[in-house]
């Protein structure tokens, strides 16, 4: 992956790929290069991984961090529950987009508002939705048709990502950066999918045109990236190894690997002997000592696990301790991930 | 404190439900270990365990195939059961061909069945087939007569409506009723094209066929027609599985941890449970933080130097020893604080609920042993 801002006046860049830093020089053609593409720079990023690893945090973060560089940003939720707005200590949005921060905007993708307007795209006459749509049985049908709640749900995050353009200025997009907040690991990956699925069913009709061009921006690595997070846990690595595994099977782009909640060593090996055996006045202190340390060999465990067996550039954020919340806790999340925005 | 067990005596099923990754596989798994070392001929059912724990309870592949855990593993972890473990591992795929080899009249209709590509899709990818298959799997195995308990590490959906609500969405597809009204002439018709239907259905099939593509309608018609005659069948092992679920034979028990978030998606699921008059036996906390201050000693960075100076350690390094020292005792402190906070508004929020809490243990579990010391804490009997 090219790093921003390793671009150095003599025209070397730098390329990550697990395997290690490598130097290339490119002599005085370097000059010419575009600028080397931060991970806000593409139209679409897809955060996911296991539950409870802070993908609506990393969600909101990233939307944070790009509306502070003049970016138009919408976060989309697809999951049961809205995660984001609350994150910026505003009330929920619903399916109605609503702005959190300047800038930033976040809308709840639901199955049954997407499909609505999904038909009355495709079918232009909203009294065709009506009689077709708004039919009980018709509902009671696309409610059981297999992934049809995800193909729409999809097809509003990529016509956001793609298509919507700006009022009164045809042409020009909306949103500079759509964030999806993807669904965990084995849901995100079957929403992901969903094009590759569908496509494979049905080759012909507006939906399936509409797929392939929503295949074409998941798969194209100038305009879209999948960022997976964990924990340093047995079960989130494991799954973010396989989970990234599966994504560059799938021919889908992968942002760089973010590990949060990372406990950093604090005590040698001697102050920890010295501590226990401090006597009871050390009691408490010791047995805190050995609690982070504890927590410590974790991370430094599956930081090596990820390392070695994911080719993305990982990230580490530490964990936070007091229970801030608001903007202010979304700017120090941020602030931890800046090397890679 | 509560003894979990207590709350799960006499039970057939054992559901271990919540959100993903707060140990429900593990609390299954260590539930299963006690019952079996107390005498009970145990399965514990999985869907997706962490590696290491899988392979520590013989689960190397998927296969839906019944292994027991050898005596020899548990004397090996200091255990004597006197009855026994075994474990499985969901295989989805399978589990549904089972079902279908079963419920078709015949085996040319299992294979039309098999080859159509809705039912592929079905079998391995759409939402709410895990769960549903899940639910089909305890109740087969629980009906085999095989095993005095079933316990069931329930798939990790996001949402409890998911799980409660996976075999209704499916058998909706499967039903023909309400489908059969749409995609009528297509059912009638065959493999004759959509163009030679009467106006007002060609009408909604044409709309239809604009937006998910002929083909899909076809497919679907033809999964529709093989299906023909087998819903009742489904239908019937459906509400069998639920009853099951639903009756006194099976205990539900609701996994948690102590974070925000977790808790309230526990708060939720508990109420989905309720309005489908599902009552849940316990709750579990896992990994809950424990205050170092329990231990006693110095717990002001004052305090902290004195106790060094007293015992003869220097206080060096950058920042020095007992600045980090106090800071990493206040740190740890107000973890196990905020955990504590969040048990309380559980407790408060679910009055009447056994609960049972199990502290963050200093290494993952994934063996006999890590499990035997969780049961410790599951029976109330470890501090």
């Amino acid at each position: 992956m090219l790093q921003r801002g390793a671009h150095s006046s003599r025209g070397h860049f730098t390329v990550k790929d697990g395997a290690g830093t490598l130097w290339f020089d490119m002599g005085p053609a370097a000059q010419y290069l575009p600028a080397p593409m931060g991970l806000l720079d593409r139209r679409l990023l897809v955060v996911t991984g296991k539950g409870g690893t802070g993908k609506s945090t990393l969600s909101a973060a990233l939307a944070l961090a790009a509306s502070r560089r003049g970016k138009r940003v919408l976060v989309c939720e697809v999951t049961a529950r809205e995660r984001v707005s609350e994150l910026f200590g505003r009330p929920p949005s619903g399916t109605d987009m609503r702005e959190l921060a300047p800038n930033v905007w976040s809308v709840h993708v639901r199955p049954r508002e997407a499909m609505r307007e999904y038909a009355l795209m495709t079918l232009k006459y909203k009294t065709i939705y009506n009689a077709v749509f708004e039919n009980r049985v018709v509902r009671y049908f696309l409610n059981a048709a297999p992934s049809l709640a995800e193909i729409v749900m999809l097809g509003k995050v990529w016509w956001h990502a793609a298509r919507e353009e700006r009022e009164g200025q045809p042409g020009k997009l909306r949103w500079d950066l759509v964030i999806l907040d993807a669904p965990a690991t084995g849901h995100g990956l079957t929403l992901l999918t969903v094009p590759e699925v569908f496509l494979q069913l049905v080759a012909d009709g507006p939906l399936a045109r509409d797929m392939r061009d929503m295949q074409q921006l998941l798969t194209d690595p100038q305009r879209c990236a999948t960022s997976v997070i964990s924990l340093p846990e047995e079960m989130p690595a494991n799954e973010a190894v396989e989970l990234s595994r599966a994504l560059t099977a799938h021919g889908l782009p992968l942002g760089p690997l973010f590990l949060n909640s990372v406990f950093e060593r604090r005590f040698t090996p001697g102050e920890r002997v010295a501590v226990a055996r401090g006597g009871p006045g050390l009691a408490a202190a010791g047995e805190a000592a050995e609690a982070h340390e504890a927590r410590a060999d974790l991370s430094a465990q599956y930081d090596k696990l990820l390392r070695e067996q994911v080719r993305a550039e990982l990230v580490r954020i530490p964990h936070f301790f007091d229970g801030a919340s608001g903007i202010a806790a979304l700017e120090r999340f941020a602030k931890a991930i800046e090397a890679v925005l | 404190m509560t003894d979990l067990f207590a709350q799960l005596r006499g039970k057939r099923v054992v559901c271990c439900v919540g959100s993903g990754g707060v140990g429900k596989t593990t609390t299954a798994a260590a539930i299963g270990v006690r019952f079996a070392v107390e005498g009970k001929r145990v399965l514990v059912l999985t869907i997706d365990p962490a590696r290491r724990l899988a392979n520590s309870l013989g689960l190397e592949t998927l296969g839906n195939k019944a292994t027991r855990i050898e005596p020899a593993q548990f004397q090996a972890a200091g255990l004597a059961p006197k009855g026994e473990l075994h474990a499985m591992m969901l295989d989805l795929k399978l589990t549904w061909d089972e079902l279908v080899h079963r419920t078709a009249p015949d085996a040319a209709r299992a294979k039309a069945i098999l080859d159509n590509r809705i039912y592929q899709k079905l079998s391995t990818a759409m939402a709410g087939s895990l769960e549903y298959m899940a639910m089909e799997k305890v109740y087969e195995m629980s009906a085999s007569g095989r095993f005095d308990v079933v316990i069931l590490d329930t798939p990790p959906t996001s949402n409890a409506l998911d799980f409660l609500h996976a075999p209704d969405r499916i058998l909706d597809l499967l039903e023909n009723d309400a489908a059969r009204i749409v995609l009528g002439p297509l059912l009638t018709a065959g493999k004759i094209g959509l163009k030679l239907f009467s106006l007002s259905s060609t009408y909604v099939l044409k709309t239809l066929a604009r937006f998910t593509g002929a083909e899909f309608l076809k497919d679907l018609a033809g999964f529709m027609v093989a299906f023909e005659g087998m819903y009742d069948g489904f239908k019937d092992r459906a509400g069998k599985v639920k009853a099951l679920l639903a009756g006194k034979d099976a205990a539900f028990v609701l996994v948690t941890r102590a974070e925000p978030q977790v808790i309230d998606e526990a708060l939720f699921f508990h109420r989905a449970l309720a309005e489908e008059d599902i009552k849940v036996a316990a709750v579990v906390v896992n990994r809950s933080e424990r205050d170092p201050r329990r231990y006693g000693g110095a717990d002001t960075c004052e305090g902290v130097r004195e106790a060094l100076s007293l015992a003869k350690i220097e206080n060096a390094g950058a920042p020095p020893l007992a600045e980090r020292l106090c800071q990493t005792l206040d740190e740890q402190a107000r973890l196990a604080d905020l955990d504590r906070r969040e048990v309380q508004r559980l407790e408060h929020a679910l009055p009447g609920v056994p609960l049972v809490t199990v502290p963050r243990l200093r290494r993952d579990v994934h063996d006999l042993q890590g499990l035997w010391q969780i049961d410790g804490w599951l029976a109330a009997e470890s501090e």
